[in-house]
């Protein structure tokens, strides 16, 4: 008994409706694709907001809170993508020396050469980096040591290696000790990090080979003027130590008044504020467009069925002759008008999906897929049908049978 | 099967009472042939409908497969309906998006009754009604007698105790009239009890029991 008293024949039941929508296709399709469209933007609210905060959350877990990072060369410099060398040794040691910093790395990315190990060839990139590089990034290892002050004074050839960088050249073989061309010099690799991944910057997180930074100015690069980027903590408030640290480097490079800044700060403050005004705007943006288009759709499914209703008179008269009660006329009408905009829904969930890498790759925003937005975007599409069919498939219950088929 | 006692039924024009029916007494029994005859405007319609469960009367007590029908609610007049009664229609009234064998179908999708192999029973109805050609046609696509025989296989897949024709051969010539009179006979000779309501005396020949209806009485009940 129960709400499918008369429904005894659920396969037949539903089949059915799947020919009544197939016969309307030229109305159906409308309140379909705005459904659709709707459920396309819910979806990628939903992916973009939750990238985006699993970014920001990482970023903020693996930089620590109370982190600057300086580049040389400005912004306009760092869009196009130059790295510009403006950044000296001696602004370094200036900076360390800002009240409140209590610990600073300093690097050097050197270009991409090969790495060779046997009959193995992987191009990565150098940093070269001071020994608390690993520390400060607490980033730890899966094999052998860091290497030691005793490596940094004397620009040893040693390295650790990244482990992709390790998947690459070992493949499972250990790789402590061993020797490996770096372009034409040979070091000995020392450590292996762990798995970082996906997170922070992507996969190549994982691709790159550290070596004391003395090694690399003096051995690989030559260049023992500049430096490509320093990365303080402070225990001091962080957007003061940024004012304080932008005085120092304009003063050491001499910018008058009207320049801009020949280099970059960054705080991890600044990229989550980044992070989360663009979401915030995508969010306004994409939320208030896919509340349009599923009202709008609603609407549009609710007139059509009404239209159709009328159409249909002697269709409901008839099941109603042959045993539809008006709970099953009910039923039968709200089934349609739910399976429109769910299979509207399914198609905006596997729009987003498609859609997905594009955004992405445009706005440069992860997008976290999960069985959330799957929930989501079904319990939305479920919701609209549900109300813009219960007025139309009431008044279609309350058809009566002689009525209709009197014409 | 069918009992009613002292039937009344009544529109209501504004204040102004508009009797249809004014007290009808009958009784048919299992396996009956009953011709309800009657112009238009004698209320042999509405006496259809009261017996088909698809209007009440206002007045009268109706018994139909020993159920007092009287006070019955929406969902149970629903289900007696699937239960005990086909309906053929005058406009044949088959849907028009779904094929000849699935509108046979309809009434299995209500149907509490486990009707074994409905799929294989529709087409055993439709080849024995001389459409085994036509089983996958949407209605667009047959003639007038063969959507009423159509409409005839969905008024019997169920398996109904009583088959009520309202006008099936209105919209018919002369000749596919009387084919579709002939299948209602053979149904009959099968153990079908049918009612076949018509306005056209030329239907009077066919039967077993005629009942002419007058301005909402009984006005001649002969049993051949």
């Amino acid at each position: 008994m129960g709400l499918f008293q008369k429904i005894s024949r659920g396969r037949e039941f539903l089949e059915e409706i799947l020919k009544i929508l197939y016969y309307y296709r030229g109305r159906v399709i409308f309140s379909f694709a705005g459904v659709a469209l709707g459920i396309l933007s819910i979806c990628i609210i939903i992916t973009t907001i939750d990238g985006a905060n699993k970014k920001a959350k990482e970023i903020f877990e693996t930089l620590g809170p109370d982190s600057i990072m300086v580049w040389g060369g400005g912004e306009r410099q760092r869009t196009a993508r130059v790295r510009g060398s403006t950044l000296t040794l001696r602004d370094a040691e200036n900076l360390e020396k800002i009240e409140g910093i209590y610990d600073s790395v300093r690097t050097y990315y050197s270009r991409r050469p090969t790495m060779k190990y046997k009959d193995r060839k992987w191009q990565s990139r150098i940093i070269g980096s001071t020994i608390n590089y690993f520390e400060s990034m607490s980033w730890e290892l899966q094999a052998g040591v860091p290497f030691d002050e005793d490596d940094y004074k004397n620009a040893k050839a040693v390295c650790v290696i990244g482990s992709k960088v390790y998947d690459e050249l070992f493949q499972g073989e250990d790789a402590i000790g061993k020797v490996i061309l770096a372009g034409r010099l040979p070091m000995t690799v020392v450590g292996v990090l762990k798995e970082r991944g996906g997170g922070t910057g992507g996969p190549q997180i994982d691709d790159r080979v550290i070596m004391p930074l003395t090694t690399v100015t003096s051995r690989v690069v030559n260049d023992k003027k500049y430096l490509s980027g320093v990365r303080l903590r402070t225990n001091r408030d962080v957007s003061e130590t940024v004012e304080d640290v932008r005085a120092v480097l304009r003063r050491n490079h001499g910018l008058p008044e009207s320049a801009e800044d020949d280099f970059t700060i960054r705080s991890s403050q600044d990229i989550i504020k980044f992070v989360t005004v663009i979401s915030g705007q995508l969010l306004l943006f994409l939320g208030m467009a896919s509340v349009v288009a599923l009202v709008v759709s609603g609407f549009v499914l609710a007139n059509l069925f009404y239209l159709t209703i009328q159409e249909r008179r002697k269709d409901i008269g008839i099941r109603r002759a042959y045993g539809a009660s008006k709970r099953g006329i009910l039923l039968s009408f709200l089934f349609e008008s739910v399976i429109i905009t769910l299979l509207g829904g399914i198609a905006g969930i596997l729009l987003s999906l498609a859609l997905g890498g594009t955004f992405e790759a445009l706005f440069d925003i992860p997008m976290l897929f999960s069985y959330k937005v799957v929930v989501f975007a079904l319990m939305f599409s479920f919701i609209t049908g549900l109300i813009a069919g219960f007025r139309p498939a009431l008044k279609a219950s309350r058809i009566e049978p002689i009525e209709a088929i009197r014409g | 099967m069918i009992r009613l006692r002292n039937i009344k039924k009544s529109y209501f024009i504004g204040e102004r009472e508009l009797p249809i029916l004014k007290g009808i007494d009958l009784e048919i029994k299992n396996g009956e042939f009953v011709i309800l005859m009657g112009v238009s405007g004698s209320g042999k319609t509405t006496l259809m409908n009261i017996v088909g469960l698809l209007d009440k009367q206002t007045e009268g007590e109706y018994r139909f497969m020993d159920v007092t029908i009287n006070g019955l609610d929406d969902e149970r007049l629903a289900a007696m309906r699937n239960l005990h009664i086909g309906f053929v229609f005058q406009q044949f009234f088959l849907l028009p998006y779904l094929n000849a064998i699935e509108n046979v179908l309809i009434p299995i999708v209500y149907s509490s009754k486990q009707i074994k192999h409905p799929r294989e029973k529709a087409k055993v109805l439709l080849t024995k009604f001389g459409l085994s050609e036509r089983i996958h046609n949407k209605p667009s696509q047959l003639s007038g007698g063969e959507q009423q025989r159509v409409a005839i296989a969905r008024a019997l897949i169920n398996e109904p105790d009583l088959i009520l024709a309202d006008e099936p051969t209105g919209a018919l010539d002369s000749k596919t009239g009387g084919e579709i009179m002939d299948l209602f006979q053979m149904l009959n000779e099968e153990g079908k009890t049918i009612i076949v309501v018509t306005h056209d005396p030329k239907l009077a020949s066919f039967g077993k029991r005629l009942i002419r209806i007058e301005d909402g009485t009984i006005s001649e009940d002969i049993t051949r």
